[in-house]
């Protein structure tokens, strides 16, 4: 027992200088060379310019197609319950709290959004309080051409809140590398995904390997570890991550994220959840037997059904959750 | 309700997603976690054949009324003997 731990001990401490030398160059750089680097975002279109991806298409069809069928494609405006969330969140919450600085959709700022912004639109962070405050005001648009019926405006406002969304820019640059100070942080015009090299790309000539692409920690980054309390007003939606790690993992569980989400479930960029045929099946083990039986309680005889219900969870996390 | 309107104090805390930094704690069912429950429902009075459906379901916000999402079901035809005493 003894020798085996001092051989142990020295491939320990032989190891590091071997994988020093043959380590790559990090595939970020400096804060200055992000894409929000240069300026914030003043309004929506500005945003939507700031992390376009449209052109991302014309060689991605397939991995487009799927992103579409999303609710990543989507974030903000989702089925329209998440725009309309945004402003119960204003009335319920941000202009009943005295200290939030907040009393109607005009006094709002990036910081009062964050609390669902940090998921459903991360890069919100690289607007100025104008584009908050344009956001509030294109859902309370939306919501009174609802009422009013009016489809033009209606269609006009839906349109520029689909615009704002988790596109491949978000995973694929700004959230691509979470711990900026030892991997640098993501460069403008570089792509970031399994591989290094040049890109076919006007606007993205530069591929680099991105050290969480295919990590669970990558999709954690939203489908939160939770309760997150980082906030002035903490909320939470997403406890996901801190599930997967703390129930799933430790008890065995293997599969990335990305594995279910993605591969396993045929999805590709349409990663979805309950929903979806593929992750409903996959999700849940769900068994019932039922058997008839006489019960003879003194004199009297009834019939019951006995009815035995389990379910299991085969998640990766928590269920419910996000 | 789109943030939490309980804060993890004392005895109170809300259901749902935007409840969850108020948490106190969390009564979701967990990875590779079982969760069973056992019925006995008597037959009607006369009646020797019945039918059981079982439904699951997903109610993202709490109630039938709000986006409800049917995610498993059973059904069986359950009969007793119609002899004996």
């Amino acid at each position: 027992m003894k020798l085996t731990f001092m051989l142990v001990l020295a491939a320990l401490v032989l190891t590091p200088a071997a994988g020093f030398a043959a380590e790559a160059a990090p595939p970020g750089g400096p804060a200055k060379g992000q894409i929000a680097a240069k300026k914030k975002a003043k309004t929506i279109a500005e945003l939507v310019a700031m992390y376009d991806s449209s052109s991302c298409v014309e060689c991605h069809e397939e991995a487009h197609q799927q992103w579409e069928n999303s609710v990543h494609s989507r974030s903000i405006y989702g089925t329209g319950r998440t725009a309309a969330t945004f402003r119960t969140a204003l009335v319920n919450g941000l202009a009943e709290w005295p200290f939030s600085g907040v009393k109607g959709p005009g006094d709002v700022k990036v910081e009062h959004l964050m609390g669902c912004a940090k998921c459903h639109l991360p890069q919100l962070a690289d607007a100025t309080d104008a584009v908050a405050k344009e956001i509030m005001a294109s859902i309370y648009s939306w919501q009174t051409a609802i009422r009013k019926q009016d489809s033009a405006t209606f269609e006009k406002e839906q349109a520029k809140l689909k615009g704002l969304n988790i596109n491949c820019l978000v995973c694929h640059n700004r959230q691509a590398i979470v711990h900026k100070w030892t991997d640098g942080y993501p460069q403008a015009g570089v792509v970031y995904g399994s591989m290094d090299g040049e890109h076919p790309s006007d606007k993205f000539p530069k591929m680099a390997r991105s050290p969480i692409m295919g990590e669970s920690i990558l999709c954690g980054q939203c489908h939160g570890l939770g309760p997150n309390l980082e906030l002035d007003n903490p909320t939470q939606c997403a406890t996901a991550y801190g599930s997967y790690l703390w129930y799933y993992r430790a008890e065995g569980g293997k599969e990335t994220c990305q594995e279910c989400h993605m591969r396993k479930s045929g999805l590709g960029h349409d990663m979805q959840s309950y929903r979806s045929e593929a992750m409903n099946k996959m999700a849940l083990d769900f068994e019932a037997k039922a058997d008839g039986l006489y019960w003879r309680d003194g004199s009297q005889v009834r019939p019951y059904v006995s009815l035995a219900v389990a379910m299991t969870n085969r998640a990766g996390h928590v269920i419910p959750d996000g | 309700m789109p943030v939490p309107q309980q804060f993890a104090r004392g005895d109170r805390m809300g259901r749902g997603p935007y409840e969850k930094s108020g948490l106190i704690e969390e009564s979701g069912l967990h990875p590779g976690k079982t969760k069973k429950e056992h019925f006995q429902i008597f037959f009607p009075e006369e009646v020797k054949d019945l039918d059981v459906h079982v439904q699951l379901w997903y109610l993202p916000y709490g109630t039938m009324q709000s986006d409800p999402f049917l995610w498993r079901e059973y059904k069986k035809s359950v009969s007793i003997s119609k002899e004996g005493k």
